[in-house]
Parts: C-alpha cells; sequence; structure tokens
C-alpha cells in the first residue's frame, strides 16, 4: 500500500516535471526558436575557436594520416590509490625434504598488491589481491570501511581478516614467525580464516580502560581461503558432498563472530591485552554408505533429495593475551612480546536424511578439539629479533597423539621495508615420526610506507 | 514525532559548534602539545601521543591513544610523513570524523612552514627519506611561531567566545620567543659556523635558525644505521673540517658516535630534540634556550 503511494507520488512529481519542461504557449514559440538558433550559432562558433586553439597547438607533422592521442591531464596524484606490493619468498632448508605446501625448495609463496585510498568523505576502500603459483590471483581482502559512523561505531563491508583471536588479523607476511601458529592454521586455515560479509564495531571505555566489540556476519565460518575444507573431504572420502540446500539459504546458516578486547596500559612501557572470541555457522560436511568391497572407504549413497551431505554447525570459542614491553627511550633497541591464544571448535553430529540404507555414516569431524600457542619475542639489537612458539592441538579420534610443536626464530630487518626470518621447527605430528623444519623467509614490501602492526 | 524531535536534536548537537566547554586538543608531539597549551590556555585540554624522549617516528599504535582522539576535537600532527607509521591506524581505530583528512579538528602544522630539503624524486634507496620535506622544523623558533599562529586560528574558528583569549596568547608567546632569541645572541655568535656532526637529519631547522655547519651524519643515509666504512669516512671527513660535536637525540644509541668521538677528540652531545626529552626542559622556549647553549658550550 505504502510503496504503491510512493509510486503514485514519484509519478506524479515527473509529470509535473515534465510539463513544467514543456513551452506552455504559442507565443512563445517563436521568441525560442530564435534564442535557440542564437545559441546554435553561438555553439559553433565556440567549437570553430576551439578547433582553431587545438590545430595551432597539434605538431606540424602527423604521421600516416593518423592522429595522435591527446596526452592526459596529469592528474592529482592524491586522487590515486596508494599501491604497496609485498613479496613473500620462503626457502626450505628441511633435512627430509620440503616440507611447503607447494613442495618446492623455493618458493615464491605469495605476492600481495594492495590498493586503497579513501572513497569519498564516507568510506575508504581497501583491496588486496594475493597471486602465488598455486593460486592464481586471490582476493585475499576486499573491503570499504565507514569514516564518519557517530559513537565510535565503524561499519566494514567485504572480504577481511576474522576479528577472531589475535594473530588472524595480521597478514601471514606481517607475521613475527613464518606461518600462522598451527592452531589457527587448523581451526581457521592454513592462510589464517576470513569472511565475506559485514563486520560492526565500536569503541568505548566505561571504566576508563580501551574496550572494543567487534561483530560479524558473513557468508560462512570458517571461510577458509582457497577452499581448503573441500580439499580436505575430496582428499579422505574421494567426494565432497552436496547439500540439499546451500548454508546461507536461511540466516542461520551464515557465520558469526564476536570479539570482545580490553586492552590496559599498566605503564608507560608495558600493556596488556586480554579478549575473547567466539564464532558460528553451518557447513557442508559429506555423508556415505562403506563401499561393501574396501571397507573403510564411502562413497556418495544419495539421501531422498539427491544430497551427499548434511549441514553441521561448527562453532569455535576462544581467547588470546597479548604483554608487551617496549622502553620509550631505548624502543628503538629493546622491546619484548609474549602472546598466547587457546582455542577450542565443537562440531555438531548432525541428524542423516532419512531413508539412507544401512550402513550410511556422517563424515564430517563431530569430536571437539583445543588449540593454543604461546609465542615470545625479544629484541636485540635495532635491526635483530629472537623469538620462540610453541603450538599444541589437541589429538581427534581417528589420529595417534596430540599435534606439538616447538619452533624458534631469528628475525634480522635490514630496513622497515624488508625482513629476513630463520626458522627452525620441530614438529610431533599427530600421525608418523617428528619433522624438523629449517625454512628462511624473506619479505619485501614496496610502495607507500605502510602503518606498523601493533 | 517526538522520537523525530529527540533525533532531531542529537543530530544537531553532533554539527553544532562548541560553546562553554574546553576544547579537547590531542597533538602527536610534545612541542605541539605544549605550543598549543600556551596559546590555548585554560579554555583548551591537550594531551600528546609521543613522548619527547620517544623517536617520533616509531611510537606504537596503543588502542589507549585512539581512546584520546576518539574524543578529540583538534588532532595537530608534525605532518610531512613523520607520523605515518602510526597515525593512520590510529586515526582508523579513532572513528572520530572530526580529526580524519579535511575534518574541523585535522590539523597539519606542517602546511604553514616553509619546509626544507623537499625531495619529489626521492626513493627508498636513499633510505627512510620524506620527499615532502624535512619535517623536524619545530626545531626554528620562527617555526614555532607559525605554528602557534595557527593553532591561534583553528582554536577560534572551533571556539569563537575564546578568539581574543587566543590572539593575546600568541601575541605573548611570540613576544617571548624574540625575547628568548635576543637573549642567546651570545651563543647563537659562537654557534655560526661552526662544524658539528648530527646523528640524523633532525637538526636541518636547527641549522637554519643557528648557522652551525653540519658537516656529515652518523647515519649514512636517514634511519639505516651506520657501516664501518661509513664511520671511517665519517672519521676522516671531521679530522678534516675539524667538527669537535657529534650531536645526538637521546633515543639513540651512543655506541657509534662515541667510537667516533674517541678517534677524532670531539665530545657528543645528546641534545633534546623535543619538549620533555630531559629533565629540565619542560617547554618549547625552555627547549630553544637549552639546545642553544648547550651547543654553544660544547663548542666552547
Amino acid at each position: 500500500m505504502r510503496t504503491g503511494f510512493l509510486s503514485g507520488v514519484l509519478i506524479a512529481l515527473a509529470g509535473t516535471a515534465a510539463t513544467a519542461q514543456q513551452p506552455d504557449t504559442t507565443a512563445r514559440r517563436d521568441s525560442t526558436a530564435r534564442a535557440d538558433s542564437i545559441a546554435r550559432a553561438d555553439s559553433i562558433r565556440l567549437v570553430r575557436e576551439l578547433e582553431r586553439i587545438r590545430g595551432e597547438a597539434r605538431p606540424p607533422h602527423v604521421m600516416g594520416g593518423m592522429i595522435p592521442a591527446q596526452p592526459q591531464q596529469p592528474s592529482n596524484p592524491g586522487l590515486n590509490p596508494s599501491i604497496s606490493v609485498v613479496g613473500d619468498i620462503v626457502v626450505d632448508a628441511s633435512p627430509d625434504g620440503s616440507t611447503l605446501e607447494s613442495a618446492r625448495r623455493f618458493d615464491m609463496r605469495e605476492v600481495e598488491l594492495a590498493l586503497g585510498a579513501n572513497v569519498d568523505p564516507y568510506f575508504r576502500g581497501d583491496f588486496i589481491l594475493g597471486l602465488s603459483d598455486e593460486e592464481g590471483i586471490a582476493i585475499e581482502e576486499g573491503y570499504l570501511t565507514t569514516t564518519s559512523l557517530p559513537w565510535q561505531l565503524q561499519l566494514r563491508v567485504g572480504r577481511f581478516h576474522l576479528p577472531f583471536g589475535k594473530q588472524n588479523t595480521t597478514h601471514r607476511a606481517e607475521l613475527h614467525t613464518i606461518e600462522y601458529p598451527y592452531t589457527i592454521q587448523r581451526l581457521l586455515g592454513d592462510h589464517g580464516g576470513k569472511g565475506t560479509g559485514l563486520a560492526l564495531s565500536k569503541i568505548f571505555s566505561p571504566f576508563g580502560f580501551y574496550q572494543e566489540l567487534q561483530l560479524t556476519a558473513i557468508e560462512r565460518f570458517p571461510e577458509a581461503h582457497g577452499h581448503e575444507h573441500e580439499d580436505e573431504h575430496v582428499e579422505e572420502h574421494g567426494f565432497e558432498g552436496v547439500p540439499a540446500e546451500p548454508p546461507n539459504r536461511t540466516l542461520e546458516g551464515l557465520g558469526y563472530t564476536a570479539r570482545f578486547r580490553n586492552y590496559w596500559d599498566i605503564g608507560e612501557a608495558t600493556n596488556f591485552e586480554l579478549s575473547f572470541s567466539a564464532g558460528t555457522g553451518r557447513i557442508a560436511e559429506p555423508f556415505g554408505c562403506e563401499a561393501e568391497l574396501t571397507p573403510g572407504h564411502f562413497d556418495p549413497c544419495p539421501g531422498p533429495r539427491g544430497e551427499t551431505a548434511v549441514l553441521a554447525r561448527q562453532s569455535l570459542v576462544g581467547g588470546d593475551v597479548t604483554f608487551r614491553w617496549r622502553p620509550l627511550q631505548q624502543g628503538l633497541y629493546r622491546s619484548f612480546i609474549f602472546q598466547a591464544e587457546v582455542m577450542r571448535q565443537h562440531n555438531e553430529d548432525p541428524a542423516l536424511p532419512a531413508g539412507l540404507p544401512p550402513g550410511a555414516a556422517y563424515l564430517g569431524p563431530i569430536e571437539e578439539t583445543t588449540g593454543l600457542y604461546a609465542f615470545g619475542r625479544w629484541q636485540l639489537s635495532r635491526r635483530l629479533f629472537v623469538g620462540a612458539r610453541y603450538d599444541w592441538v589437541e589429538a581427534s579420534t581417528d589420529v595417534e597423539r596430540d599435534f606439538s610443536a616447538i619452533s624458534g626464530y631469528l628475525q634480522f630487518f635490514p630496513s622497515e621495508f624488508s625482513k629476513m626470518v630463520l626458522g627452525y621447527e620441530n614438529l610431533r605430528p599427530d600421525v608418523g615420526d617428528r619433522v624438523n623444519r629449517l625454512l628462511l623467509q624473506m619479505t619485501i614490501a614496496i610502495g607507500p610506507h605502510r602503518p606498523h602492526p601493533f | 514525532m517526538n522520537r523525530l524531535v529527540l533525533i532531531g536534536a542529537a543530530v544537531a548537537a553532533l554539527g553544532a559548534p562548541l560553546s562553554a566547554q574546553q576544547l579537547r586538543i590531542v597533538t602527536s608531539t610534545t612541542d605541539l602539545h605544549d605550543i598549543a597549551h600556551v596559546v590555548g590556555g585554560n579554555r583548551i585540554t591537550a594531551n600528546h601521543i609521543a613522548a619527547g624522549y620517544q623517536d617520533p617516528h616509531f611510537v606504537e599504535a596503543k588502542p589507549s591513544f585512539a581512546l584520546q582522539l576518539a574524543k578529540a576535537d583538534v588532532f595537530a600532527y608534525v605532518g610531512l610523513d613523520l607520523e605515518v607509521g602510526w597515525m593512520p591506524s590510529l586515526l582508523d581505530a579513532a572513528r572520530n570524523r572530526r580529526i580524519n583528512r579535511g575534518g574541523s579538528g585535522d590539523v597539519d602544522a606542517s602546511r604553514v612552514i616553509p619546509v626544507l630539503d623537499v625531495q619529489p624524486n626521492a626513493d627508498r634507496s636513499m633510505g627512510d627519506v620524506h620527499p615532502r620535506g624535512n619535517p623536524h622544523y619545530w626545531l626554528h623558533p620562527e617555526n614555532g611561531k607559525r605554528i602557534a599562529r595557527l593553532f591561534r586560528d583553528k582554536f577560534s574558528e572551533l571556539d569563537a567566545a575564546g578568539a581574543s583569549t587566543y590572539r593575546a596568547n600568541t601575541a605573548r608567546f611570540e613576544a617571548r620567543i624574540d625575547s628568548t632569541v635576543r637573549a642567546l645572541a651570545p651563543q647563537l655568535a659562537a654557534i655560526r659556523d661552526q662544524p658539528v656532526v648530527a646523528y640524523h637529519t633532525s637538526w636541518r631547522y636547527f641549522q637554519d635558525f643557528t648557522g652551525m655547519n653540519i658537516v656529515g651524519f652518523v647515519e649514512p643515509k636517514p634511519g639505516v644505521p651506520p657501516s664501518a666504512s661509513h664511520l671511517a669516512g665519517l672519521i676522516q671527513q671531521m679530522k678534516r673540517t675539524k667538527a669537535k660535536v657529534i650531536i645526538m637525540e637521546p633515543f639513540y644509541d651512543r655506541k657509534m658516535p662515541d667510537f667516533v668521538a674517541r678517534n677524532t677528540g670531539a665530545k657528543v652531545l645528546v641534545l633534546p630534540p623535543s619538549v620533555e626529552a630531559v629533565k629540565g626542559v619542560d617547554s618549547y622556549l625552555e627547549l630553544i634556550d637549552y639546545d642553544v647553549r648547550r651547543l654553544a658550550e660544547a663548542l666552547r
């Protein structure tokens, strides 16, 4: 009813405007025609004048009768987006062969192309493309951020690193270590967890210290980069599984996260952050029927609507602490950071569709998994840092033992724009023998000065 | 209807000019903070982000700073990319449209400064350069006056009722700068044309003011630590030019300057580049006075 009324008003307004533009009397028609004629003559004169001026400015010799393109007027460089490129090169000198995802010894792991600028007085736009041999070109991040919402609100729309935990919000090339902690890799994705959707945050300080609440609604949770999740299914069961309906058909199928940050300045040189995160979403997980000839192998056995996957809720909760010490006067040469995160993942054991043959089984994860890491880094000199990390991820039902790893890192910064990291990792995988990794990472950034991550 | 009136009132309040309440000023450095305080008097409250004894290039973008900025009416900064490593993150975190670029409280102090060392063709092979010019301009008292006049105009724009106070405070500040500089005439005469070495390019405007002659830098390029060969060359240069003083900021490591000093017989002089960088230098005028007197003493 209201829409109809509004449409009527709009049509009426349009009609009024159109009527107002029409000549209303025959007597005025002649004078209008004269005015048009004069205006046309003026226009022609102006065009001729412009042609003459251009002709004078044109180079005397035009090759091959072709008209050369007019040189572009230099635009204001301040209106161009800032463009940065980050190159991430990894050398794997591990004793038992390459341990990298690409299986290469020398790997141009990723090139990040970042463009950013203010769009208008209301939004800033940032776009980060990831280029790699494995994935080609991928949209790492791409979002608009509001710049003028009241009440310390900020809205972000697009794809972004999920504000879940501490290190997940940092780009891999900017981490203190060569890769994300294994807890993040296993519970959020090898490249960290990202989301496409909306993020709303608000800062406040009712108790005198900094607090921030970050809420997101995203296409799905977790949204691992490069869809590793599906790849895992294909690798494990030989098929991916298709649900009867996509998870995002209803609002409860979307992913949601919340993060609550609390930050204190303990003193001039020290500060402490304690934050909590939670996320949930429904993901498609396959079910199948055990093959008679090859026990342990499952084949698709479609449900009544032809589906080979069901929707299962996956939830993740976590907490993180960060302690920093950096004396202001000696801050160029001395600093220390300690960081620890713990996450616990809960997986629903969903009911299978009715009417499946006996022996049909749900193939998705059903166990609860906990993971944690602790990381410390000490600054030795202006350019040199040494760090260590311990990772632990609880065993799932189908593996031998818990996963754990101890790592040491030596970082050297030739300048603010280049970084070299030598890393040694001793992994105790959940299956198989211990693995020793020796990695060297070189990261370079060209383009405008990038803000230092905090 | 009532709700509409309330929303209208809230929107009007957001855009309304400030009246009886104090202007909330946040500055990036202690120098701007002191000048803002002198100009604003008790009509403003002011906080600063970088400490005087901290390298203003490398400030951690702490969330607590974002909270200060979230409530600020004015954010005044040095500009010329001095704060580029941390200011964008803080402004983004603060979500305060008043101080965003182009906002009513966005005050880039460099826009009233005749900037030195503009290098439009600079690139990173030249070190951590500032293509738009050397940002350490507050170390020239004439630039201190320019900053004060900029603050006077901005504060008057936001708080018209205080305009006469801001005018009077600024005039008094300028007069005090003039009298301070006049009192330093003997020291300035002693410094003029004397060869010195500086650690970083922070003293370019101070050089302009005092007439000292910077014959070399401990850093081979801005932000790049010295190599052995650079220090060897610097030692030769100091011997050739008879430079007797190495000026450095309190936040740099003394090891390299001390090494050069031992090999040349020069003195290492730790000079505060900012207000509150050392004890007893609590105002902009004290900073100028202290630096000139200490340098003159060292050169004696």
